[in-house]
């Protein structure tokens, strides 16, 4: 156990004293604190255009036309017979152009935001710079476009112009009741926890494994391997590597937290999808992501240990990598639906169960047995696959030359058994 | 503390590369281990400190197995190799605490070692940066630094120049003399006859010779004489000696400034002389012939040479 121990601050302090680490770690918490901070003392950058129409009746005039976006338009046709109507309907500084070229080349020097060519009663041209992936205004004016036809249509049946108006009014409310978990709202948070986890399996996997791997091409693994029992060495390497980069997330993202719950007002809680997880979930994160960490640490560890020069690990540790991927694949699915069969049977093969459980317990449902015979599984793997890779790691020290395959080197370490 | 090594086997794979080696050493004393590259010096060693299982034969220590991992045994293995980006106090004080010290004693010890070793100014400096020689001493630091019962140094004197040489030379002496059990291996032969009074040679994974090196030389130099002349040069003199004595030796060996002989009879050394005055032979030298090291190694290990 002491050896554990000593192995286990000696690692640690490597992490530590890697300047790179600290420096990274630091830059990153401040982005994440400056991403929450920053915003709230820019106007108008967390409320938009949205929040001021919301708030219309609160605002004055002057604020409400501020806000608006200047749109030209040119009628091209005489179909339209009363175009201040149809304009009505989408809230907006209208700005009339004498024909198309003129309104284009405001659009082009940003003049005006935006313009619509009315060609015919049923034919409009949107013009605009660029079209965003998130552009309304082509919907909104189409929307428009169809309520002014509609109340056309009605005027013409002989409905007084607020008749035809509160025809239009009728409005649902569907409240919806969820008896389960509410999927639309859990899914950032939960898609958040798995990248993170993603990112600290094969970001550090690699550093464990540089780590192994460095002691063998320095010759010092001989020393090691005599000096101290194989188990402690490993299981000292990889702790810490799990311990680096579990308190490298909790600054980080804790400084994400910490920055939200002080600046929450100024954000109207418009971040809660992210910040505000339930505590079963992040228990659950935190004893399903660790125990998948570990797995994943352990083995990039054995696999350190199976090649002689750290260029050769990312070739060793590829298929493990894949393994890993394929399991991100497959939480990613599940974001879609966290019942699905894949999901749930995937909640039980230790590799993918990191993810998998995970994503059940905060957007699916599931049994509590299921819970815990999931993480015994995982928990037992993480052990058995520890005592493995410390016998690899064994085996693998001493051998220098062509990275060892890691049935090869299975096949040797059972024939030594 | 007595450490016998009986009929050690290993076989990597389907190659068979220690046939039986077997020899013993007690504290206070040094075995050199001698071999030409290949002769399974390191493997042995390495079975020794557990680092390898063996596939036959056993270990013994005071005659019950022994295991490594229950003693104090300073290695110095062929492969050296610390942490080059660490400071050399870093790495000294995280292997003393390895091998069981407190920090504080870990500490005590390095600054102890560094100073003995004459490397004091570079505990702070990381290793990297020290010149092999120095590198070469911190290694040795580290072999020491948890005052080991048993100390096991494969080939320790590869890469220091002859001022570092006598540092280690002194080191090791001390050690024995604090009754340490020392096995070391090396090419230096001259090291090896300075301070170990048995000796064991390997050759193609056989021990073919072992034992006590001072009876060792006394029984390859029986019946051996080795003589020169003022006027003749050995080659010459060879021949006189082949035309003119065969009755009485043969000439084994023509070296630059001895002809080594073999007696054909044990006690015909005084027939010799006589012979050798009667032909007006200006002797320079003419005793028993005593063999360095070197000659018994090549002889024993030189097959292939």
């Amino acid at each position: 156990m002491k050896q554990f121990l000593t192995v286990l601050k000696f690692e640690l302090n490597n992490y530590f004293k890697n300047k790179s680490f600290m420096v990274t770690t630091i830059l990153l918490a401040v982005l994440m604190v400056g991403i929450i901070v920053v915003p709230t003392f820019i106007p108008g950058l967390l409320g938009g255009k949205e929040s001021s129409q919301s708030q219309e009746s609160s605002q004055s005039g002057n604020a409400e036309e501020d806000s608006l976006d200047t749109l030209g338009f040119f009628v091209n046709t005489s179909e339209i017979e009363d175009v201040d109507t149809l304009l009505a309907f989408l809230p907006a500084k209208w700005e009339s152009f004498a024909d198309g070229e003129s309104l284009k080349e405001a659009v082009e020097s940003g003049e005006i935001e935006a313009g619509f060519i009315l060609n015919s009663a049923s034919d409009v041209t949107y013009v605009v710079n660029n079209l965003n992936i998130d552009d309304r205004l082509s919907q909104d004016f189409t929307e428009a476009f169809g309520s002014y036809q509609k109340q056309q249509y009605l005027l013409a049946k002989g409905l007084s112009a607020e008749e035809a108006a509160e025809a239009d009014n009728v409005t649902v409310n569907l409240q919806p009741e969820i008896l389960g978990k509410n999927s639309g709202r859990n899914y950032l948070y939960t898609y958040v926890l798995v990248f993170i986890i993603y990112f600290l399996i094969l970001f550090y996997g690699q550093m464990i494994a540089v780590s192994v791997t460095t002691e063998k091409s320095n010759r010092a693994i001989e020393i090691l391997v005599t000096s101290v029992n194989s188990n402690s060495l490993i299981f000292g390497k990889v702790l810490a590597g799990a311990i680096a980069g579990v308190l490298q997330m909790l600054l980080i993202v804790g400084s994400g937290f910490a920055a939200y719950g002080a600046f929450q007002d100024a954000w109207g809680g418009k971040l809660d999808m992210v910040f505000n997880i339930p505590g079963r979930v992040l228990a659950a994160y935190a004893v399903f992501g660790t125990l998948s960490y570990l797995l994943y640490a352990f083995i990039y560890g054995a696999l350190g240990a199976l090649v002689s020069k750290t260029e050769d690990i990312s070739k060793s540790s590829t298929p493990i990598t894949l393994v890993y991927v394929g399991s991100f694949l497959v939480a990613m699915l599940g974001l879609t639906n966290a019942d699905s069969a894949m999901v749930k049977v995937a909640s039980f093969i230790p590799f993918t169960s990191g993810n998998a459980m995970f994503i059940r317990v905060s957007m699916g449902s599931v049994a509590a047995w299921e819970i815990i015979l999931s993480g015994a599984v995982l928990l037992l793997s993480c052990i058995v696959t520890g005592v493995f890779a410390a016998k690899l790691f064994r085996f693998g020290t001493l051998h220098y030359g062509n990275p060892l395959k890691i049935t090869k080197a299975l096949k040797s370490v059972r024939q030594q058994q | 503390m007595k450490l016998e090594v009986r009929g050690l086997r290993k076989t990597f794979g389907e190659n068979e590369v220690l046939h039986g080696i077997s020899f013993s050493v007690e504290s206070g004393s040094a075995l050199g281990l001698l071999g030409r590259n290949g002769a399974g010096k390191t493997t042995t060693i390495r079975i020794l400190m557990d680092v390898f299982k063996s596939t036959g034969g056993t270990v013994l220590l005071d005659g019950k197995p022994f295991q490594p991992k229950q003693y104090h045994i300073g290695y110095l293995p062929e492969e050296r190799g610390l942490y080059p980006k660490k400071t050399v106090s870093e790495q000294l004080i995280y292997l003393g605490m390895l091998r069981g010290l407190s920090a504080k004693e870990a500490k005590e010890k390095m600054r102890w070692w560094l100073e003995r070793m004459g490397v004091t100014e570079y505990e702070n400096r990381k290793l990297e940066t020290l010149s092999k020689g120095n590198q070469q001493k911190v290694q040795l630091a580290q072999t020491l630094i948890c005052n080991p019962d048993i100390i096991i140094l494969d080939e320790p004197f590869s890469g220091l120049d002859p001022v570092n040489s006598q540092i280690l030379k002194d080191v090791i002496k001390e050690q024995i003399r604090d009754g340490k059990l020392v096995i070391f291996s090396s090419h230096q032969m001259s090291y090896v006859e300075e301070f170990c009074e048995d000796i064991a040679i390997l050759n193609h994974g056989e021990v073919v010779l072992s034992g006590d090196l001072r009876e060792i030389k006394r029984e390859f130099g029986r019946d051996r004489l080795a003589l020169s002349s003022l006027d003749e040069s050995t080659s010459d003199l060879a021949r006189r000696l082949n035309d003119m004595f065969s009755d009485l030796l043969e000439v084994e060996k023509v070296k630059k400034d001895r002809v080594i002989i073999r007696k054909k009879h044990p006690d015909n050394k005084n027939a010799i002389l006589s012979r050798l005055l009667e032909q007006d032979v200006d002797l320079e030298f003419f005793g028993l012939y005593e063999p360095s090291l070197n000659d018994i190694f090549v002889e024993k290990a030189g097959d292939e040479a």
